[in-house]
């Protein structure tokens, strides 16, 4: 995610703004309607088919857990909380259901638009160093199955580097990476007790 | 009327100040009409923070409900807290970058998808994608700029430059050796008022010095020229490009007949068919409800709009490229709503 924010194509996305007095969210549904999105209303509950949606807006004056379907943090979309009091309390339980944005209640003719772009950008950002960071933990775990590898391969009389380099050249022949390779010369080592197909 | 008949973009404010007036004059000259106008006209004098108190000051001393006013983004985001308290309407006859749909306000000229995509697909496919960008420095110059930028590097073009000048700045000296210096494919001109009057006079200069500089391999294009401006620039409009949603098909003396006077005068012939019909409803309600009749798309106050790109040939806007009823998507989230122009696909053969 580069400093560009990019406005996101949102012909056809959808927004469900949860507020329990629907005339209250008259003037936030009425910006997301100009901005292209289809809007609905839910209250308390989230229906079934809020899972599908592009955003959800949720008021933190009267929200809890139990109205979402998914735990807390856990949201497949970028959420966007509706704040009115602004005790720290209430700003915590926001926080902890997952706010990407925040949009002051009483809503008037503007604000929507910047609260999308912020959610999109900050959820967009937030699964991006997710699966960044799963990669990485599991290339960490990796770490001493290699040393296995490399160690298994440099018994056969070969030099740690050149054994090093043995693994990446079976990595690329089996067109994995070289973890997933220790992984496999590991586990033939286990189950065999030998390097056969090593070669 | 809350228009700056002096300051740098005093040439503007004249057009929509007469076109609103024409429009008053017609409405009251109309028998059939049952309604009259009386204009209340009010001059910041082109100096943005007299706006909002000379806006204060119609709404509270002389019963207006309607303003027609605003020329620029700024002074409009100035007033909208006004109309917010006392429930007035705003006209705005101006195009705007967009990113904004306020309930107080009536956009009626165009916002970025029926004036900047357009001419920009249009340039890309005329003279190619490396534009150099310019602007005055406030929000309709950086958000053109930006939107032109992306739409660049969208089309794997290059932004050779950017440049923003001060309000009413002329000294364009380094600008002009800049752009002689990087020969761009064509230029994106957002200046506005006496700066884009000495650029483009200089420009002009450039060109008879140097070939490239030419309106047929690099021309200066705009979203804010219009007739009203070519009695100012004299020959150095010849071969400027524009975008509008109306050219006035013959030379119009004083600049007269721009989009921006035309779109004004209807703004208020629009006004006075809703004003006989709306009964005890508030404004924005009725707009909901019945805006659309009157050519208002409710969800965000704006109106669907020719678009054409034209140039100056001896002192008369040609259109070159017509798109016709163009719907509005100020936030530029509609990409069904952006026209283009589908240009063959070249592919190299070796």
């Amino acid at each position: 995610m580069g400093g560009q924010m990019h406005i996101p194509n949102l012909d056809q996305a959808c927004a469900v703004v949860m507020h329990p007095v629907p005339d209250h969210a008259a003037a936030l549904m009425r910006q997301l309607t100009a901005i292209g999105l289809t809007v609905s209303h839910a209250w308390p509950d989230l229906p079934s088919s809020a899972i599908s949606a592009d955003f959800i807006f949720y008021d933190t004056d009267m929200g809890h857990d139990d109205q979402f379907p998914w735990e807390p943090g856990c949201a497949p979309m970028p959420m966007i909380a509706l704040v009115g009091s602004e005790a720290p309390g209430r700003i915590e339980w926001a926080a902890r259901m997952g706010a990407d944005a925040l949009l002051l209640k009483p809503v008037g003719s503007g604000g929507a638009f910047s609260a999308l772009l912020m959610a999109h950008h900050s959820f967009e950002l937030r699964r991006s160093l997710n699966a960044e960071i799963k990669q990485l933990h599991h290339r960490m775990s990796a770490r001493q199955t290699v040393v296995q590898a490399v160690a298994l391969l440099s018994a056969q009389g070969k030099s740690q580097d050149a054994a090093y380099d043995q693994l990446r050249q079976m990595a690329m022949a089996w067109r994995i990476n070289v973890e997933d390779a220790a992984a496999r010369i590991v586990e033939n080592a286990n189950n065999e007790g030998s390097l056969r197909d090593s070669n | 009327m809350l228009y700056s008949s002096t300051g740098t973009y005093a040439a503007i404010s004249r057009a929509v100040l007469r076109g609103t007036l024409a429009g008053i004059d017609e409405v009251n000259a109309d028998a059939n009409s049952p309604i009259g106008f009386r204009p209340v006209v009010r001059d910041p004098g082109g100096e943005i923070d007299r706006y909002a108190p000379l806006c204060d000051d119609i709404l509270a001393n002389s019963g207006a409900r309607h303003i027609f006013g605003c020329v620029t983004s700024s002074s409009r985001k100035e007033v909208i807290p006004t109309l917010d308290r006392t429930n007035a309407m705003l006209w705005y006859n101006l195009p705007f970058e967009g990113f904004e749909t306020s309930n107080r306000v009536i956009y009626n000229h165009a916002c970025a998808n029926q004036h900047l995509l357009p001419l920009l697909s249009w340039c890309f496919g005329s003279f190619g994608a490396k534009p150099y960008l310019i602007g005055s420095n406030y929000i309709w110059g950086w958000e053109t700029c930006r939107v032109a930028r992306m739409r660049t590097e969208e089309a794997n073009g290059q932004v050779l430059g950017e440049r923003y000048l001060p309000l009413g700045e002329e000294n364009i000296a380094t600008l002009i050796a800049e752009i002689e210096s990087l020969r761009p494919d064509f230029i994106l001109n957002s200046l506005v008022g006496a700066s884009s009057y000495a650029f483009l006079r200089a420009y002009a200069e450039l060109g008879r010095r140097d070939p490239h500089f030419s309106c047929d391999s690099c021309p200066v294009v705009s979203c804010n020229l219009t007739e009203a401006e070519l009695p100012l620039l004299g020959e150095a409009a010849e071969g400027l490009v524009s975008v509008g949603p109306h050219f006035c098909p013959q030379a119009c003396p004083e600049g007269r007949d721009s989009s921006f006077e035309i779109i004004s005068r209807q703004s208020v012939h629009t006004l006075a068919s809703m004003l006989a019909v709306q009964g005890d409803r508030p404004f924005e309600k009725f707009i909901a409800e019945r805006g659309a009749g009157f050519g208002i798309d409710p969800a965000t106050h704006h109106s669907t709009l020719s678009v054409n790109v034209a140039q100056v040939r001896r002192g008369v806007f040609e259109v070159l490229h017509h798109w016709a009823d163009v719907p509005p998507d100020p936030y530029l989230t509609r990409p069904k709503r952006h026209p283009g122009i589908s240009r063959p696909r070249l592919s190299v053969v070796s």
